[in-house]
Order: C-alpha cells, then structure tokens, then sequence
C-alpha cells in the first residue's frame, strides 16, 4: 500500500532563522556583529519566556486541572475563571517562603544544582524548530546537541542529590542517575533510527522529511516517523517518560518511598527552579518528540499557524504523562533498571539494524 | 444455618486434659469468665506455653494482660487456637511487688516480645530472657509505669529532646560496616500517622528494621479504667482505630462487658449492631485499598479518590444511622443508642442503591488495580509473611488470611447476628501484599452480602417487635474480681478486650488487645533483604492505623 515517499533536498540551508529575522525587521543588521549577537540575545529571549510562561506558568495550573479530572475533582477554581488566577497567588507564596538551607549541605554545589537542572532543559530549546519563524539555531548536529544538553540534568540531579547532605537526597540521586544512565542509551539510540530516515541531524531537516506524504489509496497521511516506524515512537516515548522521571518511572523522586528524592532539602526559590526544571524537562521531551516523530510544526492550514500545531503536539505528549501519572503504578528500581538494560535496550538496538537494513534496501 | 460457615474444629482440649498437662506446674485454678484460668510459678512460662502450644494446640498467644493488685504483680497470658478460639486457656503468672520478675515468654512466641515490653512499660514487669527489654510506648527517660498503683499521675513529665534519645543525633557512620541507617518517620508520606521505622539499609536493601511506635499513645486504658462502664467508657473506643472502624471497636467493648455483666441483646439491635459493623469494615478496607495504592502508585492517584468516593457514600449511610462521621459512639451496653433513622424506607433504599453499585465498583477496582500489570509485579511475592510465621507473630484479620490462615472470629467464636447469615471466610495463600490487598476486596464483597441480609431482616421485622434496648441497671457494679477477656473481628483482626472488675462502676483493669499492635511486629520479619519500596508496599498491606497501634 505503501506508495512512493516524494522526498525533498536533504540539506537545507535556506531557513530563515528567528534571529535573522529580528535583526531584518529591526534594522540591528546594519550595526555588523554587534547587531547581529543583539538580535540573536533577542531571539533567545523571546523563545526562553515562551517556553517558560508555558512550564513554569501555565503547566502547574493545567497540571492541576488536569489530575484533577482524572481523579474525580475540581481544583483550583476559586480565583479568577477556572482558578487561572492562582498562578499569581501560587508565584508569591512561592518566592515569598524562607529559603532553608541544611547546616551540612555542600555548597556551591547545593546552590548550583536547581540551575543546572533548569538550565539545561532551557538550553535545549534553542534548536527546536517551531514554526511560524521561531527557530533560534539550526546546527548540523541539532539532535545531537539536544540530547546533549538535556543529559546535563543527570549531573543537576546527583549535585542535588549528593550535596543536600540528606540520605533521602542522597538515595534519590543515586537512582536518577541509575535511572538516565540505563535509558539515556535507548533513548539516543532510537533517535538515531530516525536519523538514519532523514539522513541527517539537522533539526530543520529532520522535519522536512517528515513533510513528505503516503498515498494510502483514497486519503494521504502525513509520513511522520510516529507513523513510518510506530515501534521506534514508542521506544522513544518510554524511553523519555524514564528520562523525565514520570510515572510509572518516577523512581528518582518517589515521594512514598524517600520522601522527595534529591529535592527533599531545597525550598522556595530553590525548589521553584527545580520543579520548573522537571517541567522544562517534561516540555523539552514533547518538542523533541513533536519534532523528530510528530512533523514538528507541521498541521493542516497556513504555514503560519505552525507554532500553534507544534505547542498542541507538546501539550499532547505533557497531557499523556499527566495521564500516566495518575493511573499507572511506580516500577520498583531494580525493576526500572531491568526494563532499562534489558528490554529497552536491546529493542532500542534492534530498531536501529531494522531501520537500517529496511532504509539500506529501499535506497 | 449456612453452609459456608462450617468449619472442623479440633478435638476440645478439657480442662481435666489440661491439668494432666499442667500437672504440678498449676499452682491454683483462677478460672476467668471466658477460660480456665491456671496459676504458674514466674520460671515456668517458657516451660508451660510451650507444652501448651505443641501439645494442646494453644497456637496463639492472643493477648498479654499485665496488672498490678495490692499485694502482687500479675501477667496473664491469654491463649487460644487458630483453629478454634473458642478453646482458651489463660495462664496467670504471679510476681512478688518487691521483685516483678518474670520468665520471659518471647523464646516461645515472637508476639510475647513486643506485648512484654509493653507490660514493662505501663506495668512495671521484668520479663527476664527477655531479647529487647525497652519501654515501647513512652519515651526511653521515662519516669515509673503509668498503670502501677504508686504511679504519681499528677506529676508532670517533660522529656524533651536532649534527654530523650535524639533519633538524629549519633553518628552512624561505622567504618566497619556498609549499611546505612535510615529513620523513616515519624514523619514520612508513607507510615501512615506517626510511625518511626528505624532502617538499616545496605544499598536500597533492607537488612533491619525496628518500628518505633507510640508517638500517638495516650493511655486510653487507663482512660477507660477511669470512666463507668454504662455510658464514659463507649466513646473512647471509636478513637482506636479512628478512621473508620468506630462500630467495630465500640463492639470489642460491649462484648467484653456484656458477657462482664451478663446482659442479653435483643436480636433486633444485634442485626443493626451486624450491619453498622459491616458497613464500617467496607467503609475501613476501602480506606485501606486507598492508602495502599497510594503507597504503591507513589501518589495521591485516581485509585485513591476513586477509593475515598465511596467510602464516602458508606460514610454518608452511617452518619445518618448514628448520627456522627467518625466518632459515631452509637453502640450501649445491651443494644444500640436508636433506631434506623426515620424514614426508615429512605434509609434502606439509600443502602441498598449502594450495595447495588458496589460490584460495578470492585469490578472497577479489578480493572484499574489488580488486574494492572506493574501493580502484580510490585506486590506479587513481596512482603512475604509466612502462615507459621504469622501465628507466631499473633498476625489475625486480612492479614493472616491472606497468609492462608483460615480464622474470623465472626464465624469461628460467633456473635451478633453473624451466625445467622449466609457469609464467607475469605482467605488467599498467596502470603504476600497482592493477596492482602485481594482478601479485602473479596470482603468488601462479603460484607456487602452480610449487609444486604441484615436489610431485609430489618425491612420486614414486625413494627412492634423492634427492641433496640436491653433492660440495663443505670449503674453497673459486675462483682468483684471477675475477669473477662473477649474479642470481636474488627476491621484489622481480632480486637480484644479484657475486664476486670473490682466491685465498682468502673473497670479495675482494662486491657486492649489491638490487631495492628501484632500486625505491626511482624514487619521486619516480611521485609528483610527486601527493597525500600517493598518496605513501604508491605507496612501499607498490614494496614495499620497508628492511633490503635499505639492506643
């Protein structure tokens, strides 16, 4: 059934990025370097709010919102309609709690380990592409520097957990990195089955091919690699939920078992930028998902409205693990380990030969 | 009247047998209203419940009464046999006032050991042999025993922190060891109320654990010594178990009294006093199906609301039969304190309609629960607890029928109006946390059946016919040095009291005999070389509840 994939040029250096854009509309492209790094600060500023204004405001209201329907409740609904107001209440509370640090904590590392961990997920962010224009860097190596530089967390995590000077801190920690050791494999590995697809890292790239279509007789669907290879969509999605630390692998911070894991000791502003840098995490999963198996931007309509598609792919993905987060039971750590090691990683591993062949003899 | 409550029961050890067995050891006969009674030397224990056990069968040391007369320090060991409790034998162990010391019965039933340290504790005993001699309930630096006769109750004690053991202060690294030392609690999402489980750990593996409890102990025996037995002692049981088990503790009590007293209850109030019962262990287990789920999710899931749903529908059907939420005080001595609330017709289709959609619900809870995969691989062959195990610990209720130890006490030493039903045992040889939780399911199912029954009995008893009330004396004054020990089958097992009388209105001695006290104990044994996360599946199976832990 499957009718022939009409496949564009592989590489594509005619995106137009964000900052090239800024410094067009502007005027800063006149000023040479120094207008350039400007607009390129711009731009970095403009996509680091967006994302953000979605996990550190949006996604804790609609977090509660949605647990709450799948349990039976209503949430917030006091301030504001459907409680949105209680992002405000919520942000002063918040900021406003005593920042208690343990006698014996380790720092700067203490210190550093909240920004590390939301850092490294804002970091990622930058060569994702959007659509509608909003593309910050588009680098040969895009996947690669997504993976990258969301790996960073792990050592935010262990940071956390090791200079908290607690033992549930302590224990938390130790399974993080248990935990993304045994799934970061799995997860870059079927990232390179798709790699093998596009042919290339390059984010933009990696989109275009999947703007290609199937012919399936009478309606044509999208060739998004979710669907080309919906065995490696899935790897990837678990892989990922492991990588996030959501249920059912929510093991790092298992707040029946060891309290809070690494974040037990930290408090206000600390514990804001933790908790944003575990949504950031969430969000940063999404768009490599929306983009590397969803079409990214990609959705019926004008090429414009593609910012809109790509954030409803995210929150699709943030929906899911809220989904799984209040149905599914946490895996016990030697558990996870083992799923890690020995199912996922050897599927991980076979999909990448299967691809490989099946792309080897198709070209 | 039903098939399903038959059971065999072993050939009845007489007394006569038992004095052949006791033989010289008997010092005296001191026969209690439920039991013989026999008088031992304090060296014998060891010797005389061991002979009793794998002789006569007196597989379960049920209780552990500790008292202080004028003259004498007493302990007094109640026995009975999983497979039939209604053989009970007590040995009373007498001790001098000068020197209360006692052999100590732990070697021969692992039970003995917490409930000795208990004795020592409230009493004042020596258990000597004893392998853990520490206070239990009250703080290490406490000063005397609470429940002996010279104990100055007026005197404040403080012990604060730095007197106290401060369970944050040593130093516990030991360069010759690899384990860690945990404490998990008293503050923890998991312990269920204020428990400490003091762990060591080697990796994620549990190699000991110790439970320290009675962080929520406010001597509620000697509050019920202190109040009459007519009406001050009946509000104090709802406060054991407090979630949502009132109507089964505050039977406990009017059993014990009721045989103390010897009062008849009219069948009619029997069959609501079996119905509210019924209904609080639905209303308990779904609590305990919650929480437990809770444990093993990791959060507050949909299966936990969905479980706090509709206890609550069961929690709406009580208050409106006793008027309260929780702390219902709805039984007295000789029936129940009033009728099915008007309209009666309302409140039977209100129950009925729930026990219509409860199948629909367990059914639900099978689908979400223990049908899930992750949640078999979690509990399955974890916590295990062995039924020799669990007899030796004193473990009764779910949990040691779900370690296949067939006992209720509904059905093998019968009251109310349970032997009248159609009902079952439900037990699961499964031994581990899966088949806990499916044993409380299974009787969610049973009591549902029993409730149902108990509703058409009341729908047709003749209007003029419903007596809720005995005829008892305002003022109830039992003679003198009777004693009584009796148990019902509450929500978490065999909840036991026992009476003594002292010729006034008020009781001399009043002992609890709490199941998640002997549920408890048996924690470490389940969960030795298993993981932390296993720990935390296992205290959620037993299904404690800290304010009868710790009474």
């Amino acid at each position: 059934m499957v009718g022939a994939i009409t496949r564009t040029p592989l590489q594509n250096d005619d995106t137009i990025l964000l900052p090239e854009r800024i410094g067009d509309l502007t005027g800063l492209d006149a000023y040479g370097t120094g207008g350039e790094l400007l607009a390129i600060f711009l731009a970095a500023f403009l996509i680091g709010n967006l994302m953000l204004a979605m996990t550190g405001v949006a996604g804790p209201w609609a977090k509660r919102k949605i647990t709450a329907a799948f349990t039976d409740r209503i949430a917030v609904n006091r301030l504001g309609p459907a409680g949105i107001l209680i992002i405000v209440a919520d942000s002063v509370r918040l900021l406003s709690k005593e920042l208690i640090i343990p006698e014996n904590a380790d720092r700067p590392a203490y210190d550093l380990a909240p920004i590390v961990i939301a850092s490294s997920a804002l970091l990622g962010f930058a060569v994702i592409p959007m659509g509608s224009g909003i593309h910050l860097a588009d680098p040969e190596v895009g996947l690669a520097y997504v993976f990258a530089v969301a790996g960073i967390a792990s050592i935010g995590l262990v940071m956390a957990g090791y200079a908290s000077s607690n033992k549930y801190s302590m224990l938390g920690g130790l399974r993080a990195v248990a935990q993304n050791v045994a799934y970061e494999i799995p997860l870059v590995v079927t990232g390179m089955s798709v790699v093998i697809f596009a042919g290339s890292l390059q984010m933009s790239t990696i989109v275009e091919a999947q703007a290609a279509t199937f012919d399936l007789g009478i309606v044509s669907i999208p060739a998004w690699y979710a669907l080309v290879n919906p065995f490696a969509f899935v790897l990837f999605l678990v892989a990922n939920f492991a990588e996030v630390g959501r249920n059912p692998f929510d093991t790092p911070e298992a707040p029946t078992e060891i309290v809070a894991g690494y974040q037990t000791e930290y408090s206000s502003v600390y514990f804001v930028l933790i908790y944003l840098g575990e949504f950031l995490h969430i969000f940063l999963g999404g768009a490599i998902i929306a983009t590397i198996f969803l079409g990214g931007p990609a959705g019926p309509g004008p090429a414009e409205l593609g910012i809109v598609w790509f954030l409803i792919k995210i929150w699709a993905v943030f929906l899911l693990t809220q989904w799984l987060r209040s149905a599914v039971p946490r895996v016990r750590i030697d558990q996870l380990i083992e799923i890690g090691w020995k199912g996922l990683l050897v599927l991980s591993f076979a999909n990448l030969v299967l691809t490989a062949v099946i792309v080897g003899l198709i070209a | 009247m039903s098939s399903g409550l038959e059971r065999t029961r072993p050939v009845e050890t007489t007394e006569d047998d038992l004095e052949a067995l006791l033989g010289d050891r008997a010092l005296a006969r001191d026969d209690h209203l439920n039991a013989p009674g026999f008088v031992i030397r304090p060296d014998d224990v060891q010797d005389v419940l061991s002979d009793l056990r794998d002789e006569a069968g007196f597989d379960h040391l049920s209780c552990l009464t500790a008292q202080q007369y004028e003259d004498r320090y007493e302990s007094i060991y109640h026995m009975k046999k999983y497979a039939d409790p209604t053989q009970e034998v007590s040995i009373v162990v007498p001790t001098t006032t000068d020197d209360p010391v006692s052999e100590s019965a732990a070697p021969v039933f692992r039970t003995a050991d917490w409930h000795e340290r208990e004795a020592f504790d409230l009493v004042g005993i020596d258990y000597e042999g004893h392998p853990d001699p520490r206070r239990i309930l009250l703080p290490e630096t406490w000063q005397g025993h609470p429940l002996s006769l010279d104990y100055d109750q007026e005197k404040p004690q403080l012990v604060t922190l730095s007197e106290h053991a401060n369970p944050i202060q040593p130093d516990h690294h030991d360069a010759e060891s690899d384990t860690m030392f945990l404490n998990i609690g008293p503050h923890h999402p998991a312990t269920h109320g204020v428990l400490h489980v003091k762990t060591v750990l080697d990796g994620e593996t549990v190699v000991d654990v110790d439970p320290d409890v009675g962080y929520l102990h406010r001597c509620e025996e000697q509050m019920c010594q202190q109040g009459t037995y007519r009406h001050q002692i009946m509000p104090y049981p709802d406060r054991w178990d407090y979630v949502s088990a009132g109507l089964l503790n505050e039977w406990a009590y009017a059993r014990a009294a009721e045989d103390l007293a010897d009062i008849e209850v009219p069948e009619y109030a029997q069959i609501i006093r079996t119905m509210g019962a019924e209904l609080c262990r639905i209303a308990s287990h779904m609590l305990a199906l919650g929480t437990f789920c809770l444990d093993v999710y990791g959060d507050f899931t949909a299966v936990f609301q969905y479980a706090f749903r509709d206890r609550e529908v069961v929690q709406d059907i009580l208050e409106d039969l006793t008027g309260q939420r929780l702390m219902f005080n709805y039984f007295r001595l000789g029936g129940v304190a009033w009728d099915l609330p008007e309209p009666r017709e309302e409140f039977i289709a209100k129950t009925r309609d729930f026990l219509d959609e409860l199948p629909a619900k367990v059914d639900e809870y099978n689908d979400m629960v223990t049908s899930n995969e992750i949640f078999q691989v979690r509990c399955i062959d974890t916590g295990v607890l062995e039924p020799e195990v669990a007899k030796d610990y004193g473990c009764t209720g779910p949990v040691a029928r779900g370690s296949g130890v067939d006992y209720d006490i509904r059905r093998d030493d019968p009251y109310g109006y349970y032997s009248e039903l159609d009902w079952d045992v439900i037990t699961d040889d499964g031994c581990d946390n899966y088949s806990r939780v499916l044993c409380r399911m299974r009787e969610v199912e049973e009591s549902a059946k029993i409730i149902e029954q108990c509703l058409d009995l009341l729908e047709d008893w003749p209007e003029d016919e419903r007596e809720i009330q005995a005829n008892v004396p305002r003022t109830l004054k039992p003679d003198a040095d009777t004693e009584v020990y009796r148990a019902v089958e509450g929500a978490k097992g065999e909840l036991g009291i026992y009476i003594r009388s002292d010729g006034t209105d008020k009781p001399g001695r009043f002992k609890i005999r709490s199941p998640c006290y002997h549920n408890l104990s048996a924690l470490g044994e389940m969960t030795q070389g298993e993981y932390i996360p296993d720990l935390i599946a296992s205290l959620g199976s037993l299904d404690i509840v800290l304010g009868e832990v710790d009474r």
